[in-house]
């Protein structure tokens, strides 16, 4: 909280609030954004990684002769090359080191892993010079493990020889009152839900650019978080900070990949180093799919202990992430932690016990995806309610209501620690059913005479952790981060943050922030964000924090810098600071708006005139914060319970669908979306995030799936032909409408709006599929809910008797 | 996703073409690039020498007559889609083009390239078995027609020799009262078919009198789907579908599997596809 600046704010408010157009669009859409990929620096020489084409293997030779002979190529390196760097850090000690290098040495446990780098003056004769590295290159084949069960199988082949098994982490509480209710319960079930392998898929790939001059390595990476990269090269490669820039230009999107420092940004560093001049790597859409990382597959295997009337009495439930081969920082655990705090929801039920386990596989390493473990546990959720409700002949929405959290009940602490500080849970829902009754008429009325047709509604309440604590998932960074701000002599003000952007808007947010902390207009402030040399140490963008960091970091620079302007037009007017307001760009004494001084006479007093200063304040008008929010934690409690949120925003998603029995084509009617986040700084932005948010979720609930062959743990994929990421066409109708439930304890209210949107359409479209077709008793209970598998549930229920019979 | 070094050459003529292609080691046909230079990107295709043949004089043309369409190699997809003479002649075409991936790739891609590829997933190879097509190619030894079901052997492989190139295509026009319907599962809007049909079907007052029915997706080559057309004859559209269903099943008893769809689904769901097609063509038949 900085309660002055808030209560200034609040009385001046003409910015925040409003759909103030973004400013960062001009330069992509005209085709005139900079990319890493637009950047050319004179000589700069062209990298190609080679990737292994093994699941399992160790290197037993790596000729690179050809190669080296080809011409065009300058030089090719092997990990052994890379000796002078250091691994990865392993930052986390309760989960299985990995000792992750740059280019992998003498073994591959991946499809993708990265082992070698051509050098070459064009990216053509790269890759003719990659492909005679793979030429040159003998596999020894090692056992392969292909998914959870074979992972964890008895005696199972290991990827890390040192390690017991393939478990990284096993963390399995044991609560005795969960037993109780197991033994108190009228009835319960167990059942195993699935959440399917994906990845953000930015539409901009990864890429680096580096280059040394003047003794500077100046590093061009398309990533989320500038501040960690510049720290990992720093460290990796051992060259002091200070000397070390890392910039984001504009990037394409991140969806959470682009969290993680890769390899290649080590790596080409590393060759322009070495060679001593500009090198670039940008990563192909092919590699993309295996280079970068995946997420959200998941086992959930999960018992309920449940009374007659539907009562949910407790769950307990073990969530499993299938982490491909660990090989990846930061590490991608952390999702699955995310999944068991997040399963509960905005639902109170009186207990619930959940055990996370991470283990290794020969595939791609698991990381961030937007979301970031929450769909899976509002998924495992709503699939135990609709359930419950059938196994006891209750309604479905009555059990959903009669669970969720009402007016008055937050602050709420959910079964991980999670606080729920405030919230809509049961509005949202109620405002959503609102709208979904006349949609699901209209659903119906279209398809009442195709007898081919069933219509069904499917519902998701959920929360969304934001601003988490990312010492959890890190080990290392907390959960800070940082804004400057400078009046200039001119009057002109000048935001730069630790925070990056990918195409939220978060320039345009801060400039709406830093005009109204300031009294100025948004066209006065120029924003400058995501380079290391410019802005101070931040954390970057990830995990819904933007607005909320922006929100703290900004203010709180903003009330630092207003009280020294205040101070020198105090002095300039010969009145007194307290007296002192400033608005519509002037400062004047309160209840008499002339004499003023403007914010350029403060700026040339501050900079240029200090002649004018009096001698207790010193030049300069610039000030910088580090903002960390109230109520986000890092460590786990006696309990082993944490809020690693600084605030939770919520929202109900429901679907409407049609389904067509006869080859089981899925059509979304209608996606209602009722949202909260707290207080909206801009309702443009936050609609864009929850429109995208939602396509990227119904990805996952009908089209995205990386399968892997199960014998060899060999990709089915390698292009968008066999990953299917839906467009514009896919999308269906949806309907946003938003409540604001202020963050009690967050500057201004605000939470935090990025990953919501794609929490509900899994549990939502698989939960609408499934009331569709209620008379042969399908219940989904994984995703992608796609026409063979749901052509496979009709045809299982009837080989088992269920259904009407003959339908078609 | 570079592809491997080549050679580039733009013939003016097909004699040229052919040329180019029996001197090279490995010549390829460049029409609308739309599936080559993928699998050139990818090194799936190795390429020596890519013979361009879109400035060969004459070869984008369509020629409409009463008894057919011909469509030249390299008249675009979408030059084909929005004539309307080709649609009112062989309406097949038009109605699978519009299934044919999206406005950027029908731009650029052709008819015959299409045919050419092969694409075991494709509509116009189906279509041009349903319809009984010629495909003329040029070759060293001079020129020859090949019937469309004799041309496409498999996925991806066709009867086109090494140095021949498919000039144009031949699509006989459809029989008069015939409707012809081109349906399909897609996964999104514009994807290859996981599994299609092409049904050319004759209502005579509510009743079928006779369907030519072609599946893709299916198997290696278009198929054509022998006892759904016996079990289809008749069929008057009240009676249960069952017959009609196992029809088309063990027509497509060879069913593939790929990372799209079972087997099994395939089977159903091209009868399911083959009712909804004699549906379509009874309720259009009765209400012209
Ligand atoms: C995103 C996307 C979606 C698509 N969706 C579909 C779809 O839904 N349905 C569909 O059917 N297709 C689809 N396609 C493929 C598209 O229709 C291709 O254009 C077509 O299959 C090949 O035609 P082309 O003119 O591009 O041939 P090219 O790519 O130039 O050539 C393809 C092959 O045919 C050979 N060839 C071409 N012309 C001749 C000739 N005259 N003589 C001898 N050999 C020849 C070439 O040598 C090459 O081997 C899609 C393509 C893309 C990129």
């Amino acid at each position: 909280m900085i309660p002055d600046i808030d209560d200034h704010i609040r009385h001046s408010t003409r910015h925040i609030g409003r759909s103030v157009p973004r400013r960062e669009d001009r330069g992509p859409l005209t085709g005139r954004g900079r990319y890493v990929a637009d950047i050319k620096l004179p000589g700069m020489l062209e990298v190609c990684i080679v990737r292994s084409t093994e699941a399992h293997a160790r290197i037993t030779e790596i000729d690179t002769s050809q190669a080296e002979a080809l011409d065009g190529v300058v030089a090719v390196y092997t990990g052994a090359d890379l000796a002078d760097v250091s691994t990865f850090p392993d930052y986390i000690a309760y989960i299985g080191a990995v000792r992750q290098r740059p280019l992998a040495t003498d073994r591959v446990r991946y499809v993708g892993a990265p082992y070698a780098a051509v050098v070459a003056v064009d990216r053509y004769v790269a890759e003719d010079g990659a492909a005679l590295v793979a030429a040159g290159t003998i596999y020894e084949p090692l056992p392969t493990v292909a998914d959870l069960a074979q992972a964890l199988a008895p005696g199972a082949p290991k990827l890390f020889d040192d390690w017991d098994s393939n478990v990284s982490v096993d963390v399995a509480p044991h609560k005795p009152e969960v037993d109780r209710a197991f033994e108190e319960a009228d009835h319960t079930f167990t059942d195993t839900y699935w959440s399917q392998r994906q990845t953000g898929l930015p539409m901009e790939t990864r890429g680096v650019v580096a280059e040394v001059t003047d003794g500077t390595l100046t590093v061009w990476s398309s990533t989320q978080s500038p501040h960690m990269v510049r720290t990992a090269i720093a460290l990796m490669l051992g060259v002091p900070e200070p000397q070390v820039r890392v910039i984001h230009p504009v990037v394409g999107g991140g969806f959470g990949t682009k969290t993680h420092t890769y390899p290649e940004d080590i790596v080409v560093p590393w060759i322009a180093r070495r060679l001593g001049c500009a090198a670039r790597w940008i990563e192909d859409r092919a590699e993309n799919l295996v280079a970068s990382a995946h997420a959200r597959e998941q086992r959930h295997d999960v018992e309920v202990a449940y009374d007659d009337d539907g009562a949910i009495g407790a769950i307990r439930c073990t969530s499993t992430l299938d982490m491909g081969s660990g090989e990846i920082f930061m590490p991608g655990t952390a999702p699955v932690f995310v999944t068991n705090a997040c399963i509960t929801g905005g639902y109170d039920f009186p207990n619930m016990q959940a055990r996370t386990v991470g283990v290794v596989t020969n595939k791609t390493p698991a990381g961030a995806y937007r979301g970031f473990g929450i769909p899976e546990g509002a998924f495992v959720m709503e699939r135990i309610i609709d359930r419950v409700a059938r196994l006891t002949g209750t309604d479905r929405v009555a059990l959903r209501r009669r669970m969720l959290l009402r007016p008055g009940q937050t602050p709420h602490v959910m079964h991980g620690g999670g606080r729920l500080d405030s919230g809509s849970h049961t509005e949202s829902f109620e405002r959503a059913l609102e709208t979904t009754a006349p949609a699901l008429e209209r659903a119906r009325t279209r398809h009442a005479d195709d007898s081919d047709v069933r219509v069904g509604v499917g519902y998701c309440n959920y929360v969304e952790p934001t601003s988490p604590s990312y010492h959890l998932t890190t080990g290392q960074w907390g959960g800070h981060d940082s804004a400057t701000v400078r009046v200039d002599p001119d009057g002109s003000v000048r935001v730069a943050a630790g925070l990056s952007a990918m195409g939220q808007g978060n320039e345009t947010t801060a400039a709406q922030l830093a005009a109204d902390a300031l009294g100025v207009s948004p066209e006065q402030v120029t924003v400058v964000l995501g380079d290391t040399e410019r802005a101070p140490y931040g954390l970057g963008s990830w995990g819904s924090r933007g607005a909320m960091m922006l929100t703290g970091s900004v203010l709180m620079a903003s009330e630092r810098l207003l009280d020294k302007a205040r101070r020198i037009a105090a002095h300039l007017l010969e009145a007194s600071p307290g007296d002192i307001v400033v608005s519509d760009g002037a400062f004047h004494v309160a209840g008499s708006p002339q004499p003023s001084v403007s914010w350029a006479d403060v700026g040339t007093t501050a900079w240029v005139r200090t002649v004018d200063l009096p001698d207790d304040i010193e030049a300069g008008l610039e000030t910088s914060a580090f903002y960390h929010p109230e109520h986000l934690t890092h460590q786990l409690d006696e309990d082993g319970k944490i809020n690693a949120a600084a605030s939770w925003s919520n929202g109900t998603h429901i679907a409407v669908v049609s389904v067509r029995v006869s080859t089981g084509e899925v059509r979304i009617e209608d996606f209602i979306v009722v949202h909260d986040c707290g207080t909206v700084i801009n309702p443009a932005l936050v609609e864009g995030q929850v429109h995208g948010g939602v396509v990227q979720g119904i990805a996952g609930a009908m089209y995205e799936h990386f399968q892997y062959d199960s014998d060899t743990a060999q990709p089915r994929f390698s292009s968008f032909m066999d990953y299917l990421v839906p467009t514009c066409a896919e999308a269906p109708p949806i309907d946003v409408d938003h409540i604001e439930s202020p963050a009690p304890d967050q500057p201004l209210g605000v939470k935090g709006c990025g990953e919501g949107g794609t929490v509900g359409p899994p549990a939502a479209v698989a939960g609408a599929v499934s009331d569709a077709l209620s008379e042969w008793g399908v219940d989904l209970t994984e995703c992608p809910v796609t026409p063979v598998a749901v052509r496979a549930a009709i045809r299982a229920a009837e080989a088992a008797g269920r259904g009407p019979g003959a339908t078609r | 996703m570079k592809p491997a070094p080549f050679e580039y050459c733009r013939p003016s003529s097909v004699s040229e073409a052919v040329d180019a292609l029996a001197a090279a080691e490995s010549g390829r046909v460049l029409a609308g690039g739309q599936s080559l230079i993928p699998a050139m990107n990818f090194r799936l295709t190795d390429v020596s020498v890519l013979v361009d043949i879109r400035d060969v004089a004459g070869l984008d043309r369509v020629t409409v007559e009463p008894g057919g369409v011909t469509v030249g190699a390299a008249a675009t997809q979408s030059r084909v889609l929005a004539d309307d003479g080709a649609a009112a002649v062989v309406p097949g075409l038009r109605v699978a083009l519009r299934h044919v991936g999206h406005l950027q790739i029908r731009n650029r891609g052709t008819v015959c390239g299409s045919i050419a590829h092969a694409d075991p997933a494709a509509e116009l190879p189906a279509l041009a078995v349903a319809v009984d097509a010629t495909i003329s190619v040029e070759g060293p030894d001079g020129g020859r027609n090949i019937a469309a079901r004799d041309f496409l052997l498999g996925p991806f492989w066709t009867a086109l020799d090494d140095a021949e190139v498919v000039t144009e295509v031949c699509f006989p026009a459809a029989p008069e009262g015939a409707v012809t319907v081109v349906d399909e599962i897609s996964r999104r809007a514009g994807d290859f078919a996981v599994t299609g049909l092409v049904a050319i079907i004759e209502p005579v007052d509510a009743v079928v009198r006779s369907a030519r029915l072609v599946g893709f997706g299916v198997g290696g080559a278009p198929m054509r789907l022998t006892e759904a057309e016996a079990a289809l004859s008749g069929w008057a559209g009240h009676h249960t579908d069952s017959a009609v269903l196992e029809a088309a099943a063990a027509d497509a008893a060879d069913a593939f599997e790929d990372i799209h769809a079972t087997a099994e689904y395939r089977r159903e769901v091209l009868g399911a596809l083959v009712v909804r097609a004699a549906r379509k063509a009874l309720n259009s038949g009765a209400s012209p």
